[in-house]
């Protein structure tokens, strides 16, 4: 039940181009997230999803957005035009990653060598691979950096959703999604800073120039 | 209970963020001032350097219940004395450029923490023995990095930052997701543990496969280079030398270590990284060559010089241990004499773009007779750059030459020649640009003595660690090829 939520959200927010609702959506998200590791009983993991996934990260992409009054205002649309056949070189590493992940998987399950341990959820290995297509997808497609920010924080929660799946709730499992929330919260605050820095010096939300094709 | 000598190299490794966190607080006036706090750092690795060739550090972190293995081999410890090196270099120099780039003073105080935390993390990186205190190193070095690029906050400054960051953290993603390939099919983060129960199956490949293009992306390694050029174009002068010379390779290190343990018999999926390396020098030394602007030259010259580092793979995996062994020390060689190399290049080049008020090549008209030191400094660390001898890189390059032909790998010997070739043509066309006297005149700033000190003492010792290759080169031999 909570992998279909969680798959649900992230379609939610990686596709709603109204920006504050698409971050609100990633918040119920990681919300989510931390429950998922309630579950598996790992509550001091719960409380830091919930506080630097959900309340840190959150509250720095919302602030991307700006109050009301504040000047400049990012647009609060995404109103970038995708076209087709954009960026070939990124789909090909989505495609190539994605495939990378699911043929170990397939390669991983059938050897039976899986050290699977008794609690673990058995939709989370799916669900994680889900969440990561479409992370994998709205970063290539999206020019938009904030949702960018958001497909790579989301991608991120599919490979941690992959890794808690694969080997169980262990302690290394819980230092490496420690570590990789901390970068996320980090490299998601430096993104947001950068990006209203980019935006007051020349009005522009994606990487390439103005006017630029 | 911690041995002295833990104690020590834990000491040094942190020392460099408390040093940096003090200089944010209040920053250095002197470079007397840089040199005397951090040159004990290298006094102690040099204490350490033969407690690390018998293999005596190494131990484990414990943190509620996960332990954290770490150890100080011969390589490590030598590549920790260079970084140590290449820091006190780039912080004396940093020093300098305030008082000639007049920074705001906020601004530059916030280089000194994130100089810290990169020493630290590079530091980690070196010793690590253990994917999860690897993954911890290699992420707090990129976010540092991109922190240092960001300092100038020009437009095409954050550009270049915004493009590196997301590059990296997908990197990381890509990385992460191999690292838990790996824990769920062997069940443990530990290097040596990992080693011992390894088999070169479906899911191994493909775990290795997701860590190669994290760490490619991350070592600029071509086709992956292009967030490399437009981030040094924009960036500090000081925090260019600290990223060419070292950020870059230590992507580079894990790849090869963990290929090393894992796949050590892969030969194909070793050629072609070879091949990615080859590409490399050529395609770095044509962009280099057409370059525009100076900085461009130079980061253009990095992506070339990586390459070269990248036949190291070919020629250990299935080949015979004369052959690996010679191809083992000219790597470790060929990094040492290009990172100190290409920190003196940069700053050089940041010293005649300061003194100019240029940056494009034609701008460097008159600088033979008005800055000849610089151009000098420029000129010697091409020497290594070069591979000319006595230089690091011409040891460096003869023992690749070597080992390419006693393996029969004719095709490296065609890329070192030309690689060669384009290096010096580029380098010529930057001294031919500076020799042009019929342009107008321009107003040349003078800069701190210490400015021209430092990368001219950074070139000179990558020529001179050519006439002394034979030290660490039998450190490396004690420890041999893992």
């Amino acid at each position: 039940m909570t992998s279909i939520t969680l798959i649900l959200l992230a379609l939610l927010c990686l596709i709603d181009r109204h920006l504050r609702r698409a971050c609100l959506a990633f918040i119920v998200f990681a919300l989510v997230m931390s429950y998922t590791w309630w579950q598996l009983s790992v509550p001091w993991l719960a409380v830091v999803e919930a506080l630097l996934g959900a309340l840190l990260t959150g509250t720095a992409l919302l602030h991307a957005l700006g109050r009301a009054g504040d000047v400049p205002r990012l647009p609060q649309r995404d109103a970038t035009k995708q076209r087709v056949g954009e960026a070939p070189a990124r789909w090909f590493a989505a495609l190539a990653w994605l495939s990378l992940a699911g043929l170990a998987l397939v390669g991983l399950l059938r050897s039976g060598r899986l050290p699977l341990e008794g609690d673990a959820d058995p939709t989370l290995m799916p669900a994680g691979l889900l969440v990561m297509a479409l992370g994998l997808w709205a970063f290539s497609h999206h020019r938009h950096l904030l949702r960018r920010l958001l497909a790579f924080n989301v991608l991120g929660s599919g490979v941690f959703l992959l890794l808690a799946g694969l080997a169980g709730p262990g302690p290394q499992v819980q230092g490496l999604i420690l570590v990789g929330l901390a970068v996320a919260l980090v490299g998601s605050v430096l993104g947001v800073m950068l990006l209203r820095r980019l935006y007051a010096l020349e009005g522009s939300v994606t990487l390439e120039p103005e006017g630029d094709p | 209970m911690m041995s002295a000598a833990n104690l020590l190299l834990w000491l040094a490794l942190v020392a460099p963020l408390l040093l940096g966190l003090l200089a944010w607080w209040r920053p250095p006036r002197h470079m007397r001032g840089v040199a005397l706090a951090g040159g004990v750092l290298p006094l102690a690795t040099l204490w350490l350097l033969p407690r690390a060739g018998e293999g005596a550090l190494h131990g484990s972190l414990s943190l509620a219940g996960l332990s954290l293995h770490w150890r100080l081999d011969a390589l490590s410890a030598l590549l920790l004395l260079l970084t140590q090196l290449v820091l006190l270099a780039s912080a004396a120099y940093a020093v300098g450029h305030r008082r000639a780039a007049l920074p705001p003073e906020a601004t530059h105080a916030r280089f000194w923490p994130l100089l810290g935390g990169l020493v630290l993390a590079l530091g980690l990186i070196w010793v690590a023995a253990d994917l999860l205190l690897l993954y911890a190193g290699l992420e707090l070095m990129g976010l540092c990095a991109v922190g240092m690029m960001l300092l100038p906050g020009k437009a095409e400054a954050i550009r270049a930052g915004l493009r590196y960051l997301l590059y990296a953290l997908v990197g990381s993603l890509a990385w992460l997701l191999g690292v838990t390939l790996l824990l769920g099919a062997w069940g443990t983060l530990e290097l040596a543990g990992l080693a011992a129960v390894v088999e070169p199956d479906v899911t191994t490949r493909i775990a290795m496969a997701l860590l190669t293009g994290g760490l490619l992306l991350k070592a600029a390694i071509f086709p992956l280079h292009g967030w490399l050029v437009p981030v040094h174009s924009s960036a500090w002068t000081p925090v260019s030398a600290m990223h060419g010379a070292l950020v870059v390779k230590a992507s580079f290190f894990i790849l090869i270590t963990l290929w090393r343990l894992l796949l050590p018999e892969a030969e194909t999926a070793a050629g072609a990284l070879g091949l990615l390396g080859g590409s490399a020098v050529l395609w770095g030394g044509l962009k280099a060559w057409r370059a525009d602007s100076l900085k461009q030259v130079v980061a253009w010259s990095t992506v070339g010089q990586l390459g070269y580092l990248m036949l190291l793979f070919p020629l250990l995996a299935g080949t015979a241990a004369s052959v690996a062994t010679l191809a083992w020390q000219a790597t470790w060689l060929q990094l040492a004499g290009h990172a100190l190399a290409k920190a003196a290049m940069f700053m050089a080049a940041g010293n005649l773009m300061l003194s100019t008020g240029a940056s494009r090549l034609s701008g460097l008209a008159g600088t033979s007779r008005r800055l000849p030191l610089s151009l000098m400094t420029f000129g010697i660390a091409a020497v290594t750059l070069m591979g000319l001898p006595p230089s690091a890189g011409f040891t460096a390059k003869w023992l690749l030459m070597q080992a390419s032909l006693q393996s029969g790998q004719w095709l490296w010997v065609v890329v070192l020649v030309l690689g060669t070739l384009l290096t010096a043509a580029y380098v010529f066309r930057v001294l031919r640009c500076s020799f042009v006297e019929e342009a107008p005149r321009h107003d040349f700033q003078t800069l701190p003595r210490g400015m021209d000190l430092v990368p001219l003492l950074l070139a000179l010792a990558a020529v001179g660690l050519g006439l002394v290759a034979e030290w660490p080169l039998s450190l490396l031999r004690q420890g041999g090829v893992p």
